[in-house]
């Protein structure tokens, strides 16, 4: 009994060993949180759900791609909008995860909640065999979000600042609507038309819903988009009154952000000069 | 890719031999012959017209078309909606048509035990034998227009055409979403299709015995049916209020029905039913998506017409109620759905006596139980392995004197459906079944009544 | 071990050095470290045909921009001079290197932003080198690189900063834009060797220090496409080049 378990050991050392030289060198692994992706199973997941936009090679080539107004992923050059890390870099595995279980707001691209965690795993790691990028790259680091401070008029004045300063509303317009003057010309980099955020009409953002999510939209950029990444140019405090001074310009959403700025005389004021009145309602219609 | 590619070439050898296999049986059944059995209506919801508005392949929202995938049910719990914005007809193509049409042509050989063969006979003796007709057929033209209308209003609309050629609507439905904002509220009015997680208009199976489970339209012997038609997979209507969570895991739904089994213009009709169901769904793993749930309908239906004819009021009405409970199990790519049935109708609908006039001695209100199992195998998205074994056991007949196993049922059904390509614009199947059915007792003579099916069709959804 | 820190000591204390000064402008001079060889490759890069007509540039979109261009803008598309010598086409080595490896030089190269233009338009430069982006304009840009062989990114930046990059693989060439701007593009060519040039206003280019050997020469321009030439080359020798350009019809 004995000596058979110890030759089992070493034929698990021996295993050890030789897996790390050639098999391990290729394969691409995927973690979510305590979840493995399994290839095989996100493949398979893949030629069932994802194919008719993102294509059998996963160029974003499908035989959809062609009707949609913005295209579908390309996982073969593996550029992502929606990280947690700078731009420039390869999101994380959660990032993918997050991007697949949230979908991507105004575009064609559901939310796939109703996959298992797991199922929504597997894909992550079946999507990275599609590029080779992610052998020979590591995800970026992720840009650390500090502490949220407090809510604070002032800090909302400064981000109305920053906002002029940084000249945001040159593509999304100065009441946030995506009308700024260089909204008309913006492309994407497959140089289809692609228009600014409006914030009039949203609730919800292409990489999410919180405060946080915003946070890092403009602090990575939307790489593949003409959103650029601010990381280098404001400080975490700055980036945060501006977090702060955007959600005010979501009229349609209530939020804390926009209760304190008609708390003002002077956010009152812009707030219902931005609420376009008299216009259809019930269509769903967004501005 | 290249796995891929081979994978398409074998496809296309396996289409070949197919049509072979077709051609063959084209040319070989020279003695075309009349169906003589009723064939259940079976207006299938597969929307190809929701592939081709997302650009989705049908394997997204159907494991294999028409059965649904969860994404396929949240998909419909939503409204039919994605929830991006992009759900509204204003965001489609003006020329975009929610309109999707199904035709099933086939050939197929009905075949029944102990059938009743008196009339050629000149002696008028009772005689039984088996009875076999075969023939080439088409399911039907199903005409199916489903979508938006605005955000978070969405219609379905099934119109169906009789053999006489008079119309009605299968189903006709307005659905308004997310009330408050919340997927918790969700209101449906028209005639509509039960919330029945294992649906009959999902059914994967097209042929006159496998083509409807029969614990949704089981009577027990006795009854009136003629007076008294139920069936679970039968489209009723009403109002229902559903919700589900974000992700669909937890679902409900409760109607209000009208008490005729979703007959046009309330012929019987001046009674409620209700339908409620409750269903939770759980990750496993690896495995994938499981589901629990439960379901019941209390329901009433009238024991006699005003003046003994059919399509006048009913009255009299007496309760009846089915209950039972449910699951699908996933593991990887094999299946199972099951599904338990408790049923129980009043004395006098039990024995078709109308309520102004006594019980017969010893009249019991009939009780029964049903069993559902149905496994697949779904080999990759464009095959899939079909079977299925229902039981239906009485407890308790209506009279004494019945034999305690009158009306017991054992259907099996096995099957596969082969789509030889998947796109977002329409669907195309090989659909090959075959299936059994053994009734006790049943027979003119009081023997076991068992009718046999065999399907090959071409099922086509555009 | 003793030999490669000393390297890198000399190597931190030039970027020190050259750091502390006003960055060399325009192209990289490729005679750092001994020259690999002696031979050298020169010519000049030709247009003919009938040149297109200048394309104004519409700048409403941003009057900071336009505020500094009163006489208007055209593009710098296609630029030859009267004698038909057409400037910003890229020559360089694309075969003939065999396995050679060439460490980039430690000196950065500028790019600046005034008037809402780049300067230079064509910028060339070395894998792993690096490039300075100099906003000297009173408004925000973003740099937004679209390589096909790179890393695309994306960067905002304010009046008066300065955003460092660099390109790992070798791309000819990686188009920049401003999507604030439209009109705001130029390329970046990357390359893996020092032997490349990019045509001054007369079409003029210069590849000095060439080892000996047989090579192919490319010569690229954004809107005109590329040219090939094969020479040889032996240890001090000097070879002469003409590349031509036709104006390509209907564009
Ligand atoms: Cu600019």
């Amino acid at each position: 009994m004995h000596s058979r378990k110890s030759i089992l050991w070493m034929f698990l050392a021996a295993a050890l060993l030789a897996l790390p030289s050639s098999a391990m060198a290729q394969k691409v692994e995927g973690h979510v949180g305590k979840l493995n992706g399994h290839v095989d199973a996100g493949k398979q997941l893949y030629f069932r759900y994802c194919w008719g936009c993102h294509g059998f090679r996963g160029d974003g080539n499908g035989e959809n791609a062609p009707y949609l107004n913005i295209l579908p992923r390309n996982f073969v050059s593996a550029t992502f909008k929606c990280r947690s890390t700078p731009t420039g870099t390869l999101p994380t595995d959660e990032d993918v995860f997050n991007a697949i279980t949230r979908g991507f707001y105004t575009t064609y691209m559901p939310s796939w909640t109703a996959l298992t965690h797991q199922q929504r795993a597997d894909l992550v790691v079946f999507i990275k065999t599609l590029s080779t990028r992610w052998t020979k790259e590591k995800a970026g680091e992720p840009v650390k979000v500090p502490a949220e401070p407090a809510l604070t008029t002032d800090g909302i004045k400064r981000g109305k600042e920053l906002f002029a300063k940084l000249e945001c509303w040159k593509c999304h317009g100065q009441e946030g609507r995506g009308d700024g003057p260089s909204a008309a010309t913006l492309t994407d980099s497959n140089d289809q038309p692609i228009r600014p955020y409006n914030f009039a009409a949203g609730t919800r953002f292409k990489c999410g819903e919180t405060n946080q999510d915003l946070y890092k939209i403009f602090m990575t950029g939307l790489d593949g988009t003409p959103m650029p990444s601010y990381g280098e140019q404001i400080k975490p405090e700055e980036a945060w009154d501006l977090v702060h001074y955007l959600r005010t310009l979501q009229v349609t959403h209530n939020s804390a952000e926009l209760a304190l700025w008609q708390g003002t005389k002077e956010g009152a004021e812009i707030v219902k000069a931005a609420k376009i009145t008299g216009t259809p309602t019930g269509s769903g219609i967004k501005q | 890719m290249l796995q891929e590619v081979l994978k398409l070439k074998k496809h296309r050898v396996a289409a070949a031999a197919f049509i072979a296999v077709y051609g063959w049986l084209f040319l070989s059944i020279a003695v075309p012959s009349a169906s003589a059995l009723p064939i259940p209506k079976g207006n299938v919801h597969a929307i190809p017209a929701f592939a081709r508005k997302y650009g989705m392949p049908c394997s997204s929202c159907h494991e294999a078309w028409p059965k649904l995938s969860p994404f396929g049910q949240q998909f419909k719990d939503n409204g039919y909606q994605m929830g991006n914005e992009k759900d509204a007809p204003i965001y489609q193509n003006p020329s975009y048509w929610p309109v999707s049409f199904r035709i099933t042509p086939h050939w197929h050989r009905e075949s029944v035990d102990h059938a009743d063969i008196t009339n050629p006979l000149p002696t008028g003796a009772t005689t039984e034998g088996r009875l076999t007709t075969h023939g080439f057929d088409v399911g039907g033209l199903d005409i199916l227009t489903a979508g938006t209308l605005a955000k978070n209003i969405s219609f379905l609309l099934v119109p169906a055409a009789e053999n006489d050629g008079s119309f009605h609507f299968e189903a006709a439905n307005v659905r308004f979403s997310n009330l408050l904002g919340s997927s918790w509220l969700n209101i449906k009015a028209g005639k509509f299709e039960l919330d029945n997680i294992i649906s009959e208009k999902r059914i994967l199976g097209l042929s006159n015995n496998g083509g409807f489970y029969q614990m949704y339209h089981f009577q027990p012997v006795g009854e009136d049916t003629a007076m008294f038609t139920f069936g679970l997979g039968d489209n009723q209507f009403g109002a229902e209020l559903s919700g589900h969570s974000k992700n669909d895991y937890t679902r409900f739904s409760a109607a209000l029905l009208s008490s005729n089994d979703g007959t046009e213009n309330l012929p019987n009709g001046h009674g409620y039913d209700t339908f409620v169901t409750l269903s939770q769904a759980f990750e496993a793993g690896s495995l994938g998506l499981q589901r629990v749930g439960a379901f019941a309908y209390v329901g009433r239906a009238p024991t006699y017409t005003v003046g003994g004819e059919l399509g006048t009021d009913g009255l009299g009405q007496k309760s009846f109620y089915r209950a039972g409970f449910n699951g699908l199990w996933y593991i990887k790519k094999f299946d199972v759905m099951t599904q338990y049935l408790h049923g129980l109708d009043n004395a006098l609908l039990g024995t078709a006596t109308p309520s102004y006039n006594p019980l017969p001695a010893g009249a019991h209100s009939p009780t029964w139980n049903a069993g559902l199992i149905e496994p697949h195998y779904n080999l990759n998205p464009q095959f899939i392995l079909i079977g299925r074994y229902e039981l239906i056991r009485m407890s308790r007949q209506a009279l004494d004197t019945n034999a305690g196993n009158l009306g017991d049922i054992d259907a099996g059904t096995v099957g596969f459906r082969y789509y030889p390509f998947i796109s977002s614009r329409a669907g195309f199947a090989f659909h090959n079944e075959f299936s059994v059915v053994r009734q006790r007792g049943v027979s003119t003579s009081g023997r076991d009544l068992t009718s046999s099916s065999v399907f090959l069709g071409l099922d086509f959804i555009f | 071990m003793k030999g490669k820190a000393l390297t890198v000591l000399l190597a931190a204390t030039v970027v020190l050095f050259v750091a502390g000064r006003e960055p060399a402008r325009g192209r990289p001079s490729a005679n750092d470290g001994p020259a690999p060889g002696t031979a050298v490759v020169k010519g000049i890069a030709k247009f003919e045909g009938s040149r297109p007509a200048p394309t104004h540039i519409n700048m409403n979109a941003d009057p900071s921009c336009a505020k500094l261009h009163p006489g208007g803008l055209v593009s710098e598309d296609v630029l030859a001079s009267p004698e038909g010598g057409l400037q910003n086409v890229v020559v360089f080595v694309s075969e003939g290197l065999g396995d050679r490896t060439f460490d980039p030089p430690p000196q950065p190269v500028t790019m600046e932003q005034k008037g809402c233009v780049y300067a230079p338009h064509i910028v060339s430069l070395r894998a792993n080198q690096e490039l300075d982006i100099v906003n000297n304009d009173a408004t925000t840009h973003n740099i937004h690189p679209a390589p096909s062989n790179n890393r695309e990114w994306n960067k905002a930046q304010a009046p008066g900063t300065r955003v460092d990059a660099t390109f790992a693989r070798e791309e000819i060439a990686i188009p920049l834009k401003c999507n604030i701007h439209p009109w705001m593009r130029s390329y970046i060519a990357v390359f893996k060797h020092p032997f490349f040039a990019v045509t001054d206003k007369a079409g003029n280019f210069e590849l000095k220090n060439l080892p000996p050997g047989d090579y192919t020469i490319e010569a690229w321009h954004e809107k005109l496409g590329k040219s090939i030439q094969k020479i040889s080359v032996s240890a001090g020798g000097t070879k002469e080049l003409e590349f031509v350009f036709k104006s390509t019809a209907g564009h």
